[in-house]
């Protein structure tokens, strides 16, 4: 018999065997019937990876680690793995299952899922505190205050006092430029006006320095305002803004802005430029203290002062300081010091100015 | 011939009782004792279950349970593939206990009776052919993983391999004949 022959009749054997596994065997040679007795016993050969895969698990389980045992019979069959097996599909590192050879640990998921959750956690923390230490801008318009629109763009600084007014309106003041700047002021800034035929026509100007111009629109107004309805404000006096005075802003007096008694913009005047300067009426000599006292030491200190309208020096600050607690004497004897009033056409007004307070040992 | 044969005996199970000592001092080194005893005891199991995959689960069982027992294993000059097969013999009896549902099983008559069974040439001879496999040639050893674990028909088998049906049947009858001419050889 060639061997094609004996490999054709021992296949058609082991073709017939495997598909009638407890039929009787079909007649065949000798030789063929020996190697198809082997071939049936090669029927319960276990599985390719089996063997490796059974080893790899008991090396896990040797290295103290659980894994999940291969193929357990009555738990694979049992309705609840089956269930799990369709989800295993999906995850096979949840559920405990997978194709490679390596066991599968259920801890390291949940491991894994737990340290996600604390990176996520700590992340999104980082932004939380982040965002909570990121200065947030107000939005409210009233506290966003910018004097730009009371000024002049160039070459000139915020000095002077502010002003405002009204005509005791329930809106507030309307949206509009400030009025033109000048020294007297023969009409008050409004928006509605009352006389509509006045005997004799002014131009509205505000008391400020003169050279600052100010831009002219068609509305006068205040500029800080985003009402449009026409309105003077609820305050009084005259101009426009909610407070007294015949200015613009929210000042006080007939300036622009804040601050008071004219000029622009929450400061006070400097003096000169038509501006006289505060004469001090009352000034007690200030105390020494014990600590200069003992050491001798002396000299001066100068302090910067807005002296109101009703000679009261306020807002003091420390422009040269002299240290050993002559500073704080200093402070303490100015704040008891009255002015009379810097003027300007007559007329009170706040003026910003040195104070210089002497400290001498006779 | 027969005291050679004794002295061979005694070395194997001296030197089984060290890899056995070793294995309970540093469980890694279960994996030896694995191998030496994996075919012996799937073929014991192989051949008491209906499915390859009862063997296989029965076979995963006894090894996990041998694992997990070894410290209390002590050495009585019984081979350890012995010990084995008791584990198998009682994962056996445990199987069809929970299968009969309450039909009286002497268990552990039956698992002394497979146990004994086991020394049974039949059993060391289908694991000396299971261990054959794996030392066929790769190409041989393919054609018979296909053709008798997943039962692929010699048309199948050539179109994955890429080969004509004719040279599939080839190296089967090879494979099939290298198994015979080994078994023949450990026989004799």
């Amino acid at each position: 018999m060639s061997n094609t022959l004996m490999h054709d009749e021992l296949d058609q054997a082991i073709e017939s065997m495997l598909a009638h596994p407890d039929g009787a065997r079909a007649t065949c040679s000798d030789e063929v019937a020996e190697l198809l007795e082997l071939a049936g016993e090669l029927r319960e050969l276990p599985r390719e990876n089996f063997k490796s895969r059974l080893k790899l698990e008991l090396e896990w389980e040797a290295a103290g680690r659980a894994v999940t045992i291969t193929a357990d019979a009555a738990q694979r069959n049992s309705p609840a793995s089956r269930a799990v097996s369709g989800n295993s599909h999906v995850m096979p590192s949840l559920f405990g299952k997978s194709w490679a050879g390596y066991p599968v640990r259920r801890m390291n998921f949940a491991f894994s899922a737990a340290l996600h959750l604390v990176m996520a956690v700590f992340i999104g923390a980082g932004f939380l505190m982040v965002k909570s230490a990121t200065p947030v801008v107000d939005q409210n318009p009233h506290a966003v205050v910018t004097l730009d629109p009371y000024i002049a763009p160039v070459g000139t600084r915020p000095e002077g006092g502010g002003g405002s007014g009204g005509a005791r309106e329930i809106l507030r003041a309307s949206a509009g430029a400030a009025p033109r700047a000048r020294r007297e002021q023969l009409t008050p800034p409004m928006v509605l006006r009352m006389n509509m035929q006045p005997r004799i026509a002014a131009e509205a100007s505000v008391i400020a320095p003169p050279d600052m111009t100010v831009p002219r629109t068609q509305q006068t107004g205040d500029p800080l305002s985003a009402l449009a309805a026409p309105s003077n404000g609820p305050g009084v006096g005259g101009g426009i803004g909610g407070r007294a005075g015949d200015g613009v802003g929210t000042g006080s007096g007939p300036g622009r802005g804040p601050g008071w008694d004219g000029g622009c913009c929450g400061g006070a005047y400097p003096p000169g430029n038509g501006v006289s300067m505060p004469r001090a009426i009352y000034q007690p000599e200030p105390e020494f203290s014990e600590e200069a006292r003992r050491v001798k030491h002396q000299g001066e200190v100068t302090l910067q002062a807005i002296i109101g309208t009703d000679g009261v020096p306020r807002n003091l600050m420390i422009v040269r300081s002299l240290g050993m607690g002559l500073d704080e004497k200093a402070l303490e004897a100015v704040r008891t010091w009255r002015f009379e009033p810097g003027k300007m056409n007559g007329r009170a007004v706040a003026v910003r100015m040195n104070v210089i307070v002497n400290f001498r040992l006779y | 011939m027969n005291a050679l044969a004794n002295l061979a005996n005694l070395a194997d199970l001296n030197q089984e009782r060290c890899l056995i000592e070793a294995a309970q001092s540093d469980p890694s080194r279960f994996a030896e004792l694995y191998e030496g005893n994996f075919h012996r005891v799937y073929a014991f199991v192989a051949r008491r279950v209906p499915s390859r995959d009862d063997a296989q689960d029965v076979t995963a069982e006894v090894f996990h349970q041998a694992l997990k027992n070894l410290g209390r294993f002590q050495w009585r000059g019984v081979p350890f593939a012995a010990w084995l097969l008791r584990i198998a013999a009682n994962a056996l009896a445990d199987r069809w206990q929970r299968s009969a549902r309450g039909v009286e099983v002497a268990t552990a008559d039956a698992a002394m009776d497979m146990a004994e069974a086991a020394e049974e040439p039949e059993v060391e001879r289908r694991a000396m052919l299971f261990q054959l496999v794996d030392r066929l040639p790769a190409d041989q050893r393919l054609v018979i993983m296909r053709r008798f674990v997943e039962q692929k028909s010699v048309r199948e088998i050539a179109l994955e391999l890429g080969r004509s049906e004719g040279a599939v049947k080839q190296l089967q009858f090879r494979a099939l004949e290298t198994l015979r001419g080994q078994v023949r050889n450990s026989h004799e």
